[in-house]
């Protein structure tokens, strides 16, 4: 109704570090997840990806909290504050442990595994599995207790959190296992069967991932003014190339129609861009999940 | 309101602004700034201003903002490092050497009345001048309104002219339902001035 003359402009509080560290950290989870398959699971076709998941879960999950350090204005200040001075109540507090657990758990988990010793693989294998869903649903938490925004604020985003930490885990198992088949082996035969695997796992993901964004929005288009207007804006509004192009277009629905076809699956050139998009749409989701479930002013 | 269940003994700091009274002059954010040396492109406390109506019935609504101390701050919940604070006399406060700039108050405050210090990297606020409160006097934008329009004191005091606007003036609140119970009241609110245009561009942006 009124004109806005005179208004003073908000700081972005969370920006594109955020966005790279729970995508990071998303990787991790899903890579971890894919190597606990064989051994905690006994699914003996994940075997060959156990080795490298562990590896890539411990190597992204060092780097993945320094972009965090990035962000916050006092990193060496943080280091220990978040320990001492901790606040039980804060989602931040629960990630400094996790952050800490999680990757010596790998490291545990992952020196069992290259000695071959299978009992204690399954057994820090299995205890890895609930960190690793902390670790990347936390990050989930950490928006969805930002109560000011309701397109944080919703139980969903841990969920959507886990989904898409998977698909995005997954592609990058999909990718690396091409990549080591075809140059890193004597045979350079691409194991076909496992990525037949991975493939159609993270078709029923990103199926359950696109029935949670769906969810989702439907809700919002439902709730109040904010959820509304947030809605639109990720929609229809400057959002929308990000949102409904990058991340679910590009990022969950051509991926999903490669994977899903067996005659599309089976070939590798197809599958390599399958996954690729979806990397680089669960990107766009995290940086549309942080980045643009703020941009719109409160007051 | 949880005014009456507290502590009586201790004083709850509030303010109440009489939006009748606000004129627009913008000097309670100069003299906000001036006080607490607040950065180029900052403010903790500002006036909002809206035109609303069509012309010829047309007229400009006000809306000083600042934190508004609330009873149960988001703010204070979210912080990891117990920066963010609320003193036992209600004032909602950062503590600069815990803070560590991690921003996540920031992001969960309804108001959006938290700054990132550019030179500091700490979280910066509001704090109704805690200073000079402690000695008596009254926060530097109250000091500075020509009109009279913000008023400060104690609200558990019944003598203390807040106590009394409160409990004798239709007063509002900003965003009540966000359950956190904030301690700054307004006279006179207009709606268009709690309205967020957000696809709409501000006028300098023209």
């Amino acid at each position: 109704m009124g004109q806005i003359v005179y208004d003073v402009h908000y700081q972005t509080s969370l920006g594109f570090l955020i966005s790279y560290y729970f995508y990071l950290t998303g990787l991790s989870a899903g890579s971890f997840m894919i190597s606990t398959l064989s051994y905690g699971f006994g699914m003996e076709k994940f075997k060959p990806a156990s080795k490298m998941g562990v590896v890539t879960a411990v190597l992204l999950l060092l780097l993945a909290p320094q972009f965090l350090l990035m962000q916050v204005a006092w990193p060496v200040k943080s280091l220990w504050h978040n320990f001492v001075y901790l606040n039980p109540l804060s989602a931040i507090s629960y990630g400094a442990f996790l952050l800490v657990l999680y990757p010596l758990n790998s490291i545990i988990y992952g020196i069992f595994m290259f000695k071959d010793n299978k009992k204690w693989t399954k057994f820090f294998g299995l205890i890895g599995i609930p960190l690793a869903l902390a670790v990347h649903g936390y990050t989930g938490w950490i928006l969805a207790l930002g109560v000011a925004r309701d397109y944080w604020n919703t139980g969903l985003m841990p969920i959507v959190f886990l989904f898409s930490a998977m698909v995005s885990g997954i592609s990058m198992m999909i990718l690396m296992i091409m990549i080591r088949d075809r140059f890193f082996t004597k045979e350079k035969v691409i194991n076909r069967e496992i990525l037949e695997g991975l493939a159609k796992l993270l078709g029923w993901l990103l199926i359950v991932d696109l029935f949670l964004v769906f969810c989702d929005y439907s809700i919002l288009l439902y709730s109040g003014q904010e959820g509304q207007e947030v809605a639109h804006f990720m929609l229809f509004g400057r959002m929308a190339f990000g949102f409904v192009f990058m991340e679910n277009i590009v990022g969950k629905i051509i991926p999903l129609i490669i994977v899903m076809i067996p005659k599309l699956r089976n070939n590798y050139y197809l599958l390599v861009l399958a996954a690729l998009m979806n990397m680089i749409g669960i990107l766009a989701m995290r940086i549309v999940t942080v980045y643009g479930g703020q941009v719109l002013p409160l007051m | 309101m949880s005014i009456e269940k507290k502590n009586q003994k201790l004083p709850r700091w509030g303010m109440v602004i009489d939006l009748n009274k606000c004129i627009g002059c913008h000097t309670c954010e100069i003299a906000c700034k001036v006080q607490n040396d607040v950065p180029l492109g900052i403010w903790r406390s500002w006036v909002k201003e809206i035109e609303k109506g069509v012309y010829p019935n047309v007229v400009r609504a006000f809306r000083p903002t600042l934190c508004n101390h609330c009873e149960d701050p988001v703010c204070v919940k979210v912080c990891p490092v117990h920066a963010s604070f609320k003193r036992e006399d209600g004032i909602v406060m950062v503590d600069p050497h815990l803070c560590v700039g991690c921003r996540y108050c920031m992001s969960a405050c309804p108001y959006e009345v938290r700054y990132i210090h550019p030179q500091k990297g700490i979280l910066d606020k509001c704090d109704f001048c805690h200073f000079r409160v402690d000695e008596g006097l009254q926060p530097a934008c109250v000091e500075a309104c020509p009109t009279s329009a913000r008023v400060f004191g104690d609200l558990h005091d019944s003598e203390s002219e807040v106590a009394q606007l409160v409990s004798r003036e239709p007063v509002q609140a900003l965003k009540v339902d966000m359950g956190t119970d904030p301690h700054v009241y307004y006279i006179g609110l207009d709606q268009t001035t709690m309205e967020v245009k957000r696809e709409v561009e501000f006028v300098w942006d023209k």
